[in-house]
């Protein structure tokens, strides 16, 4: 749907005030114009103290509106988007990132992807209590002012983030004394506006948002470059996992629709999927929470792998037999894609396929399940959902990236570093070393890096 | 059945009985002057939606519930008891604050309880967060919680054999990961040196190393010479710039 479009459908009306409703909610609503919707009113009347300065939604960022479940119309900027990565992502899910950049180079959208972001250092605290909420405010608001500093809006890809900063943007909002907290550590930093005030986003914006407000543009080049290399998803039953720190921490503030059980669930993920025309099934543990709980898929994984089996996978096998289960959240793949092989132990191996739904999308719209999509990570039973989407072809593609693995070894053991740049000047999503804000000579926080230096 | 003024049925250990009331007292206390407190607790249906709902309840003996009520009543030696193990089993998922209808925040409650009980460095606490120094040392030095090395097989043995695998060639495999700074092995991302020196700001100014120095003094020595030679590394690099 074109964005006037959707400004007519939406009853969307820019420039104003950052808090905004349609003139008829669009479905019933939990709390129409609810509490939490006010800090949005609230931090208007901050800026205009002078206490704090509102990185907006202009219209370069090419925003769409989605609704909240309050009714409360969110603006998902599209374009020019800074990427606040995942640990867990990148560490171990290296296609959930690699599949978004992929996306937005096929829609041609300009965004930056630099290495002056640190983790959120959530799960730090959510798992061990080992931080308090000004050392989580003043790290995410660091992280907040590098991304306004370089003109692109923070995209945050990992749901333990989106969550955490959600609370934090409440707690700061509602809390003088954590503002007064934060400021001097900031100041210190540099990281205050040359007038002095703490920069905060007007929304807290998730990747899985984004993949929300732009799922008929994927649904376009699902149709035009998908379907020509013959994958067709129509047959593909998909159960749907939404991650608890996306819709369940600070609830008002992620999207509802009325296309998705009528705005009754969060409409993420399970969107997209069903205008990519995919089967949603629907299971009965769909509100359970996956087990990863933070310290427990470390120190306790007998509870972490009895959620995920019996409160997830067993269900979702015996009620629907899904072909894929759908996640958004970095925690929740690792627990539902890892937590399968160790069933086999106690006569409960329920494999199926697990993946985030950006990397599904990207599989859908013809991307390389494994230069691009990084399949070789995942732990899950993948496989026959991609023979069921018609990447018959998915052998000879494991072994193009195979060899791309092994040429690349072959050249990083014999010190042909120029041969290797150039090699990712074809191979990578985005182009190294060239785009990064600061001006510094490039220097890391770890010995084995810039690339080569072990 | 134990005895202590409120708890009806949870069992109240014997090193919390030895520990004088004023102290019990002032830990409660720590944790309800928190600002957020005010924010997570407001009257209690005794509904038990939130225990019905809960991950944590379902596999071990832990409730929601329980704790809502035990602050409600102000029943000290509970809580403090509860402060040592009982808490460490949510798992942090807010089903519990979604679905409350006086919109209580349990799992907030024990975010705040855990904080407390790290900072005062209980024994228990010691004991139960040993497990996660690899942790604490990569989030605390490089400013990422997670790298590709860290998932050692002989860790994971319950993952499968793609554990192991996966560790044959990584770097080589982290290569032809198609971004630049997601190519690192140490690191999720390459994370730069200025801006991990705002971390180790950010962690100064805000006491958490002063936390993990009570905490586990032999970790926190490891950390901060970690930390020195990258602040050293940086003056090296930028002196005079700025
Ligand atoms: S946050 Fe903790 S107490 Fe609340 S539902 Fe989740 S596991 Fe249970
Ligand atoms: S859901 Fe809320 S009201 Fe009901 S028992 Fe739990 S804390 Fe009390």
């Amino acid at each position: 749907m074109a964005h006037a479009e959707l400004e007519s459908k939406w009853g969307y009306v820019s420039p104003g005030g950052i808090l905004r409703y349609p003139e008829e909610p669009p479905f019933p609503v939990k709390e129409y114009d609810a509490h939490y919707d006010h800090i949005f009113e609230m931090m208007e009347e901050l800026e205009a103290k002078g206490e704090i300065l509102i990185h907006r939604i202009t219209e370069e960022y090419q925003p769409i509106p989605v609704y909240t479940r309050t009714g409360r119309i969110k603006l998902i900027p599209t374009n020019k988007l800074w990427h606040h990565k995942s640990c867990g992502q990148c560490g171990n899910i290296p296609g959930y990132p690699a599949s978004i950049f992929w996306f937005m180079n096929k829609f041609g959208l300009d965004y930056l992807n630099e290495p002056h972001q640190t983790s959120c250092t959530a799960w730090n605290y959510y798992g061990f209590g080992i931080s308090n909420p000004v050392a989580l405010a003043t790290i995410w608001l660091r992280n907040m002012h590098q991304a306004w500093k370089t003109g692109y809006y923070p995209l945050i890809h990992c749901g333990t983030s989106f969550g955490s900063y959600k609370e934090i943007r409440r707690q700061l909002i509602m809390n003088k004394e954590l503002r007064d907290a934060v400021k001097p550590i900031l100041k210190k930093l540099g990281r205050l506006t040359e007038d002095g005030r703490i920069v905060i986003p007007q929304e807290i914006v998730h990747y899985s948002e984004w993949v929300h407000a732009m799922r008929y543009r994927i649904k376009e080049l699902y149709e035009k470059e998908g379907k020509a290399k013959k994958i067709d998803v129509s047959n593909v039953k998909v159960a749907i996992h939404n991650a608890s720190h996306t819709y369940k921490m600070i609830a008002d503030d992620y999207p509802y629709d009325p296309e998705v059980y009528n705005g009754q669930r969060p409409a993420a993920s399970t969107a997209v999927i069903k205008a990519l025309g995919a089967q949603v099934v629907d299971y009965s543990t769909w509100y359970d929470c996956c087990g990863f709980g933070f310290r427990h898929i470390l120190t306790e994984r007998e509870f972490t792998r009895s959620m995920a089996i019996q409160r997830k996978l067993k269900v979702i096998a015996e009620e629907v037999k899904a072909d894929v289960i759908i996640t958004h959240d970095t925690g929740c793949t690792t627990t539902l894609e890892k937590s399968q092989w160790i069933g086999k132990a106690h006569g409960m191996y329920y494999p199926v396929a697990v993946m985030p739904d950006v990397m599904f999308a990207a599989l859908a719209c013809g991307a390389h399940p494994f230069k691009v999509v990084q399949l070789y990570w995942n732990f899950s039973h993948y496989e026959p959902l991609l023979e069921k989407m018609g990447i018959t072809n998915w052998r000879e593609l494991k072994k193009e990236w195979e060899d791309a693995v092994k040429y690349i070894s072959e050249l990083e053991k014999a010190g042909k570093y120029d041969e290797l740049m150039e090699f990712f000047k074809e191979y990578d999503l985005y182009e190294p070393y060239s785009k990064t804000s600061t001006g510094k000579p490039r220097a890391s926080a770890t010995a084995d890096i810039p690339l080569f230096e072990s | 059945m134990d005895e202590h003024n409120y708890g009806y049925n949870l069992s109240i250990s014997e090193k919390t009985k030895m520990v004088p009331w004023e102290e019990k007292v002032r830990v409660v206390e720590e944790v309800k002057s928190d600002f957020r407190f005010k924010e997570y607790l407001f009257g209690c249906l005794n509904c038990g939606v939130c225990t019905a709902s809960c991950p944590s309840n379902k596999f071990f003996d832990f409730s929601p519930r329980e704790i809502v009520q035990r602050f409600l009543e102000n029943d000290v030696e509970v809580l403090y008891d509860m402060m040592h193990e009982y808490i460490w089993a949510c798992s942090q998922c807010f089903t519990c604050w979604i679905r409350c209808p006086f919109g209580n925040n349990p799992g907030g409650l024990v975010a705040i309880m855990r904080e407390v009980a790290v900072r005062n460095a209980f024994e228990a606490t010691k004991e139960l967060l040993k497990p996660y120094g690899r942790v604490l040392l990569k989030v605390m030095t490089t400013g990422n919680q997670l790298s590709a090395d860290m998932l050692q097989p002989d860790l994971f043995p319950d993952w499968g054999p793609k554990m192991a695998d996966i560790m044959e060639d990584l770097k080589a495999k982290r290569l032809a990961i198609p971004f630049d700074i997601g190519k690192s092995v140490k690191t999720a991302w390459e994370v730069s040196l200025e801006t991990i020196i705002e971390l180790y700001t950010i962690w100064r100014e805000t006491g958490i190393f002063e936390m993990l120095e009570k905490l586990d003094p032999n970790l926190y020595n490891v950390i901060m010479d970690i930390v020195e030679e990258n602040e050293e590394r940086y003056q090296k690099l930028y002196e005079g710039e700025e």
